[in-house]
């Protein structure tokens, strides 16, 4: 990274293919720019997504990653993201034991209509990445042979 | 006469080792950060000074010294995909000098038994030169605990076989020296006086089994039922063949994505499950008995066999490590030990 | 009371209740480890002192030990809360086995659980042997007196302990296979096709599998902190079990195994589980 250009953190976006999906396709329709560092990937529900990935993305280099899906009550398969809530509370926890950056990791829910909710969050949680620079600390483990 | 070096002589030429960029491995307490009672192990490591090395004789590590030669995870070379090129990275082959200090004898006679299986269709170039990169002292045993059974695989707490100088404690300040290859001598050079006093052998483990009763077991027990009987508890971990000496087994694996990776070399164990398990959902070993049969015959018959030397120096590892206190020692003093009659009994 | 152990284990195998029993047996240099008893002669094998680590409830999702036929289980009041999951996870047929429960001292087994210990009997066995020892009422920071030590370190430091602690892990899976409630027939950590979990003893595969292992055994680890204890790296696991234990206490007053009528967590959910965190 050179000095003028700001550091541009990789952010994972792991997102419900019933809410917060279509939340970020209305962003895009409605023309609301949101910051090109977010990669999404879409999964089937919350309720879906392993805590493996978020592991995996921070392997594969990413400074932060964002997890969401439908608000509670709305699931389209009517309790994913119950089940999912329960679980990163758990997993939050351990996180934190093991002195990962909980900063880094951030979860929400985003209906189909808030695309602009989706752009202000992760307009949000971009900065907050830029501000808190690489996430090293991950990448060393990684590297370490 | 004999040669002998004191404990401060020996303690300074590490310290001088270190200063000069070699990596001293020796027996140490491994520290963990927080007082949690529980039990901390002492382990074979690089030392960063010549302070926390162990060298009362006294000491078991529960790892061995085949690490440092196989370590457990080893990048065979890097590949990156370029377009529809595929770009392969060689790696570095190592090019520290390692100094061991304070091995124990059975962890170092593993070394050369090693040497059959990484010179035989297939010369190991990283092996072998670490193997070359590597002097080894070791410590003749000054206790020994009921997991150590070097005395029934004809070995003993002073085998000098794969060490370069071996070290027998005269009291807590000196050793006599017993220098067994030239690479040991000059390692030493200078550092040691003539006197007039040998230290006392140390006791030996009492004899646990008879080899020829265990062969004897193996040539014909195949279907015999203690191989069920005597091995239902274990659960088939890979901590005995992770802290063995001789165990050798690995896994070649790719780690990577689209853009690239790695092939490595990982360390794997017969008692897995997974470990004999075919593409088709097909296990020709399908339970623990067999898993552990096969341990012992490829122990203590295939590989003299095949390279006239047993693949295990009794020095308890396994057991000593085994979650459930099995390991290699209790299967074999069981079987050897087995009544004679019903041998074709299923 | 090894006496009365055998005993009770002679008569039910004679009276055919049971075809073995899962116990302790004398190992060399007074150790002991698991045994299977199947004929009562035999229960002269049988011992309980203060080196009874095994939690051997391990055994009874094991292929090989169920193909032994109906079976009675010696279990300490630790290692009965495993039992409470397994039957809670549709594991085992509590009706279909005989637990005998034994008694710890005051000292148990001498394992650094045991001083958090607040029950040394079991509670929920057909036979127990041994004086029922009083309870001794513990607080949630007798509990977790270990990991709050270990929380006083800034996350920098405790990812650079866990990283040291790491280092040295082998990848055994000595942890995942001694513990009870690991009984899957296929571990993540064994997929291959593709590959999950790292299966290289580096830092990253390394920290991938610890995270794992915890989070799998999250609200569901009963802390007989056998994972702890046969580690041959000596890595101290239960900082991490007991991280997941407690935010299972604090979340959801859930804590797995104490209790044989409260439902388990995971799987499960409520409305009304807090979300302070999720915007
Ligand atoms: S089989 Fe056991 S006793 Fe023999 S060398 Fe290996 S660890 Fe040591
Ligand atoms: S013998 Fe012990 S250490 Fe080896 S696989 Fe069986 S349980 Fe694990
Ligand atoms: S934790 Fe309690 S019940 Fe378990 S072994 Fe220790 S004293 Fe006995
Ligand atoms: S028992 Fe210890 S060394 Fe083995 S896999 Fe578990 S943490 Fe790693
Ligand atoms: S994770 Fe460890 S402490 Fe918890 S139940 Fe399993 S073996 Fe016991």
């Amino acid at each position: 990274m050179s000095e003028q250009q700001p550091f541009e953190p990789k952010i994972v976006a792991y997102v419900c293919n019933w809410c917060t999906y279509l939340g970020a396709d209305l962003a895009g329709t409605n023309r609301l720019e949101y910051p090109a560092n977010v990669r999404i990937i879409r999964l089937p529900c919350t309720g879906r997504i392993d805590f493996n990935l978020i592991i995996k993305a921070f392997e594969m280099g990413a400074d932060a990653v964002l997890v969401s899906g439908c608000h509670p009550g709305d699931c389209h398969y009517t309790a994913g993201n119950f089940h999912a809530r329960r679980r990163w509370i758990l997993f939050r926890q351990l996180l934190e034991t093991m002195g990962i950056d909980t900063r880094r990791v951030h979860f929400s829910w985003i209906s189909a209509a808030e695309g602009k909710k989706f752009q202000q969050f992760v307009t949000e949680i971009t900065e907050t990445a830029r501000a808190l620079g690489p996430y090293q600390a991950y990448r060393e483990i990684c590297q370490a042979e | 006469m004999s040669e002998t070096i004191t404990r401060g002589a020996l303690l300074q030429r590490v310290s001088v080792w270190i200063g000069g960029g070699k990596s001293v491995i020796g027996p140490r307490q491994v520290k963990p950060a927080n007082g949690s009672g529980q039990e901390v192990p002492v382990q074979y490591g690089r030392v960063a000074s010549a302070e926390e090395l162990l060298l009362s004789g006294d000491t078991r590590p529960a790892n061995s010294l085949k690490e440092f030669f196989f370590p457990r995870h080893e990048k065979l070379y890097g590949y990156q995909f370029k377009g529809r090129q595929i770009e392969l990275t060689d790696t570095e082959q190592p090019s520290t000098e390692q100094i061991i200090v304070g091995g124990r004898p059975c962890d170092a006679a593993a070394l050369p038994v090693l040497d059959h299986l990484f010179n035989w269709d297939y010369r190991d170039e990283t092996f072998n030169r670490r193997r070359e990169l590597t002097t080894i002292v070791t410590i003749a045993c000054r206790s020994f605990d009921s997991h150590c059974f070097c005395t029934s695989v004809g070995s003993s707490p002073v085998d000098a076989r794969g060490s370069d100088v071996l070290l027998l404690a005269v009291d807590a300040e000196r050793y006599e020296v017993r220098f067994v290859t030239e690479k040991g001598r000059r390692l030493l050079n200078g550092a040691t006086t003539t006197a007039n006093e040998n230290a006392t052998e140390p006791a030996a483990p009492p004899k646990r089994f008879e080899m020829e009763q265990l062969k004897e077991f193996l040539a014909g027990g195949y279907e015999r039922p203690e191989w069920k009987t005597t091995t239902l508890r274990c659960l088939g971990c890979g901590a005995c063949a992770y802290t063995c000496p001789t165990c050798h087994c690995f896994d070649i694996v790719d780690e990577g994505n689209a853009a690239g990776g790695l092939r490595a070399r990982n360390w794997d164990a017969c008692q897995f499950g997974l470990f004999t398990l075919h593409a088709s959902g097909h296990n020709p070993r399908h339970n623990q008995a067999e898993r552990q049969r096969q341990r012992i015959h490829h122990k203590f018959q295939i590989y003299p066999d095949k390279f006239g030397e047993t693949l295990c120096t009794g020095c308890g590892n396994c057991t000593r490590n085994c979650p459930v206190g099995l390991g290699v020692l209790s299967v074999v003093e069981a079987i050897a030990a087995a009544p004679r009659e019903n041998q074709s009994q299923k | 009371m090894q006496n009365e152990l055998r005993q009770t284990c002679r008569r039910l195998l004679e009276e055919g209740t049971v075809q073995v029993v899962i116990g302790y047996g004398d190992g060399t240099d007074g150790q002991t480890f698991p045994t299977f008893v199947t004929r009562r002669d035999d229960v002269e094998r049988l011992v309980w002192n203060e080196r009874c680590y095994t939690n051997l409830a391990t055994y009874l999702t094991r292929p090989e030990i169920l193909a032994l036929g109906k079976a009675a289980i010696c279990v300490k009041a630790c290692d009965e809360r495993a039992l409470v999951v397994l039957e809670k996870e549709s594991q085992i047929d509590r009706s279909q086995l005989v637990v005998i429960g034994l008694a710890c001292s005051t000292d148990g087994v001498k394992q650094p659980k045991c001083e958090a210990c607040e029950n040394r009997t079991p509670r929920w066995a057909n036979v127990t042997i041994g004086d029922a020892a009083g309870e001794t009422a513990k607080t949630t920071a007798d509990r977790y007196a270990a990991l709050q030590a270990f929380m006083q370190k800034t996350p920098d430091e405790r990812m650079a302990y866990w990283k040291t602690e790491l280092a040295r892990c082998v990848k055994c899976y000595a942890c995942r296979q001694v513990c009870p409630l690991c009984y899957c027939r296929q571990c993540i950590a064994d997929k291959n096709r593709p590959v999950v979990i790292s299966t290289s003893a580096t830092l990253k595969g390394s920290f991938a599998w610890q995270i794992t292992r915890a989070f799998h055994l999250g609200g569901r680890c009963i802390g007989c902190d056998e994972c702890t204890r046969v580690c041959p790296a000596g890595i101290d696991l239960r900082l991490l079990n007991l991280s997941l234990a407690r935010a299972a206490e604090e979340n959801f007053n859930f804590r797995a195994g104490v209790d044989v009528e409260a439902e388990p967590i995971v799987g499960a959910y409520s409305e009304r589980d807090r979300e302070e965190f999720i915007r």
